[in-house]
C-alpha cells in the first residue's frame, strides 16, 4: 500500500507539474476594436405615408406634383392636374388627339391634289346624298305630298338633278388644279335656294292655306339644311373621329399645383390608423345611440364586438357583424342585438376624417357594456 | 477575501495564480480533493497489483491441486509458509482434518462440519482483503463532487462579496473569482470519477475472485466428505 501511495504522490505531482506548465495563463481574450455603430429609430410612418408628388422626379425637401397650368377652379380638389372636374383617373395624355386631328385634316386636302378621280367619286356621293336641298324638299314633301303632291316633286326634283348633274359632271372635265372644295359648298346652296324657291313659291298658295306650320317647318328644317350643307363641304365620315376627338382630354385631377415636381405619390396618405379622439368619436357616436337595458344577468364580462364596413360618406355597407364573448347566453343575445341597432341607428358616420378613409372603410369596435351603464 | 477578486482583476489566471488567490476554505477544499485523488489512485494501484497477483495465485494452485499430487504432501509443503486466497483456504481445511484425525474423531458429520466452517472462516477473512478499501473508493466517488461544489459555492460568495466591496460588476471583477471557485468543482470532478470507475471495476473483481473461492471451498468439502466416508466406514464395519 505504501508502494501504491507513493506512486500515486508520484503520478499527480507529476499531472500537476504538467498542468501548471502547460495550463498557464490563458490567453485573453482580444476585442478588437470595432466602431460603435449609431442606431436612430425612426418612425414607421415616414415611410407609409406618403406626400402627394411626383414619381419620377428628384426628391426635394416637400413632395410636389407636377405644376399644373390652369388657375385653380375647383376648390379642395384632390388629385393633380388641369382638369375642371377633379377625377381620380391619371390625365390622358393631350398629344394624341392632336396628332388624329393633323391626319385627319390633310386627308382632304391632299386628296384633290393628287388625285382627281377619287374627288369626283366622293363628289358624287357627297352630292346625292346632302345636296341638302333634296332632303330639306323631300322633308317638306312628304308632309306635302298627300296634298299637293304632284304639283311640287316632280318640278324641284327635276331642275336641281340636272343642275347637280351639270354640276357633277363639270367639275370632271373642269381641272385638276381647282380645288374640290371650295366649288363644292357653292353650287349645293345655290342649288338649294332654286330648290327652294320653286317649291315655296308653287306651293305658297296651298301650303299658306293649308298649314303655315309646315312652312315654318320646312324653312328650319331648310336652315338646319343649310347649315349642313354648308358644313358638308367638310364632312368626311373619317373625320367624325377627329371632331370627338377635339374636346379636351379626360382625366386628371382639378387640384392646381405651382411648385416644381418632386418626389412623391399618386395623393397624400396620412397615418394608416385613425387616431384615439376619431376612434373615441366614433365609439361616442354609437353608444350615445345606445340604450342598454340595465340589469341584464349575466351581463357581465360580456364584451361585444362591432366590425362594419363604411362608405366614404360614412354609410354602413351591408350589415355590420356583431359578435359577442362572455356572459349568460341570453345576456349576449340581447346586447347583440341592442348594439346591432344602436349601429344601425348611428350611421352615418358624419366625423371620421375623408384622407383617412382607407383606415376607417372597415371599422371594428369593441364595447364593454358594463361600462356603459 | 474581498480583496482577492480585486486583485485578481490585475493579476494573472494561471491555475497556480487561482490556487494562491483563492481563499482559505475553498483552498482547504482543493487540499483535500488533491488528497482525495492521491488515496483514490493510490487504492486503485494497490488493488490493481494484489488482484493481479492473486489471480495469477489461484490459476497456479489449481493447476497444482488438480494435478493429482497428494493432498497431504501438498499440505506439508504449504504449511509452512503465509498463504493466502485458495492455499489459505486448503491450508485451513487440512489442518481441521489432521487434528480431527489424530484426535481420533467419532462422527464423521460433525468433522464435516467443522471442516466447512474452518474453510468459511479463512475465506471470509480473504475476501475482506480484497474488498478492503474499496468502500474509501465508493465514498470518494459519491462525496468528491459535493466538496468540490462546497468549495465553488464558498468561492462565488466571496466573488459576490467582491463585486459588493468594488460597487463594479465588471467582468474583469467577476471573473477570476468564479474561475478560481470553479477549480474546486474541477478538482473534485478530478478525484470523483477515477473513483467511481475503479470501485465498480474492483468491487466485480473482488466478487469473481471470491465466487473463485467459494467454488473451490465447496469441491474441497466435497472431496474431503468423500474421503471421510471412506476412512470411517470401514471402522464402523469393523465395530
Amino acid at each position: 500500500m505504501k508502494g501504491s501511495l507513493g506512486t500515486s504522490l508520484v503520478l499527480h505531482t507529476v499531472a500537476l507539474g504538467f498542468a501548471l506548465v502547460s495550463l498557464g495563463t490563458p490567453a485573453s481574450f482580444d476585442v478588437a476594436d470595432v466602431e460603435a455603430l449609431p442606431v436612430d429609430i425612426i418612425p414607421v410612418e415616414s415611410i407609409t405615408q406618403i406626400q402627394q408628388g411626383d414619381k419620377k422626379a428628384p426628391l426635394a425637401e416637400t413632395a410636389a406634383p407636377v405644376p399644373t397650368t390652369k388657375p385653380n377652379i375647383v376648390q379642395d380638389a384632390e388629385n393633380a392636374g388641369d382638369n375642371e372636374v377633379d377625377l381620380k383617373a391619371p390625365p390622358t395624355p393631350v398629344q394624341r388627339p392632336i396628332e388624329t386631328e393633323v391626319a385627319a385634316a390633310p386627308e382632304k386636302t391632299d386628296n384633290p391634289l393628287p388625285n382627281p378621280t377619287t374627288e369626283t367619286n366622293t363628289i358624287k356621293e357627297i352630292v346625292p346624298e346632302e345636296t341638302a336641298p333634296k332632303p330639306t324638299e323631300v322633308a317638306a314633301l312628304p308632309e306635302t305630298k298627300p296634298e299637293i303632291a304632284p304639283e311640287p316633286t316632280p318640278e324641284p326634283t327635276p331642275e336641281p338633278a340636272p343642275e347637280a348633274a351639270v354640276a357633277e359632271e363639270l367639275p370632271l372635265p373642269d381641272t385638276i388644279p381647282v380645288p374640290a372644295a371650295r366649288p363644292r359648298p357653292e353650287p349645293p346652296k345655290e342649288q338649294a335656294k332654286p330648290a327652294e324657291k320653286p317649291a315655296e313659291k308653287k306651293p305658297e298658295t296651298p301650303k299658306a292655306a293649308e298649314k303655315p306650320s309646315d312652312k315654318k317647318v320646312a324653312d328650319k328644317k331648310q336652315e338646319t339644311a343649310k347649315s349642313t350643307s354648308s358644313k358638308d363641304s367638310d364632312f368626311n365620315a373619317d373625320e367624325i373621329a377627329a371632331l370627338l376627338n377635339k374636346q379636351e382630354a379626360s382625366g386628371g385631377g382639378a387640384k392646381r399645383s405651382t411648385e416644381t415636381a418632386a418626389l412623391g405619390g399618386k395623393k397624400t396618405t396620412s397615418g394608416s390608423s385613425l387616431s384615439q379622439s376619431e376612434m373615441d368619436a366614433l365609439r361616442g357616436q354609437i353608444q350615445n345611440n345606445w340604450s342598454i337595458i340595465a340589469g341584464i344577468e349575466g351581463a357581465d364580462g360580456v364584451i361585444i364586438t362591432v366590425s362594419m364596413k363604411l362608405d366614404e360618406t360614412g354609410a354602413i355597407i351591408g350589415r355590420p357583424e356583431v359578435t359577442a364573448t362572455g356572459g349568460s347566453d341570453t345576456a349576449r343575445r340581447t346586447l347583440e342585438g341592442s348594439a346591432l341597432r344602436a349601429v344601425m341607428r348611428s350611421a352615418p358616420f358624419k366625423n371620421l376624417p375623408v384622407e383617412k378613409y382607407d383606415a376607417w372603410s372597415e371599422v371594428v369596435v369593441n364595447f364593454d357594456p358594463s361600462e356603459m351603464l | 477575501m474581498e480583496d482577492v477578486g480585486l486583485a485578481a482583476a490585475t493579476h494573472d489566471v494561471s491555475l497556480w495564480a487561482l490556487f494562491m488567490q483563492a481563499g482559505i476554505i475553498v483552498k482547504l477544499v482543493m487540499l483535500g480533493l488533491m488528497g482525495a485523488s492521491v488515496w483514490t489512485w493510490a487504492i486503485v494501484i494497490d488493488k490493481y497489483v494484489s488482484f493481479g497477483k492473486a489471480r495469477r495465485q489461484f490459476d497456479q494452485f489449481e493447476q497444482v491441486f488438480w494435478s493429482g499430487q497428494s493432498l497431504e504432501e501438498l499440505y506439508r509443503t504449504l504449511a509452512e509458509r503465509q498463504n493466502t486466497g485458495l492455499s489459505a483456504i486448503f491450508v485451513a481445511a487440512m489442518r481441521e482434518w489432521k487434528k480431527s484425525f489424530e484426535r481420533g474423531a467419532r462422527s464423521p458429520i460433525g468433522l464435516q462440519m467443522r471442516i466447512d466452517r474452518a474453510m468459511d472462516v479463512t475465506m471470509a477473512r480473504e475476501s475482506e482483503t480484497f474488498e478492503g478499501r474499496l468502500g474509501s473508493l465508493a465514498t470518494i466517488g459519491s462525496a468528491a463532487p459535493f466538496i468540490g461544489l462546497f468549495g465553488t459555492v464558498v468561492g462565488i460568495m466571496t466573488s459576490f462579496q467582491a463585486i459588493a466591496g468594488s460597487k463594479s460588476t465588471n467582468l474583469a471583477v467577476v471573473a477570476p473569482g468564479i474561475a478560481e471557485a470553479l477549480l474546486a468543482t474541477a478538482i473534485g470532478l478530478v478525484a470523483a470519477i477515477p473513483a467511481v470507475i475503479a470501485y465498480n471495476k474492483f468491487s466485480a473483481d473482488a466478487g469473481k475472485l471470491s465466487a473463485r473461492m467459494e467454488g473451490f471451498a465447496d469441491e474441497f468439502s466435497g472431496i474431503l466428505s468423500r474421503q471421510i466416508d471412506e476412512k470411517l466406514q470401514p471402522r464402523q464395519a469393523a465395530q
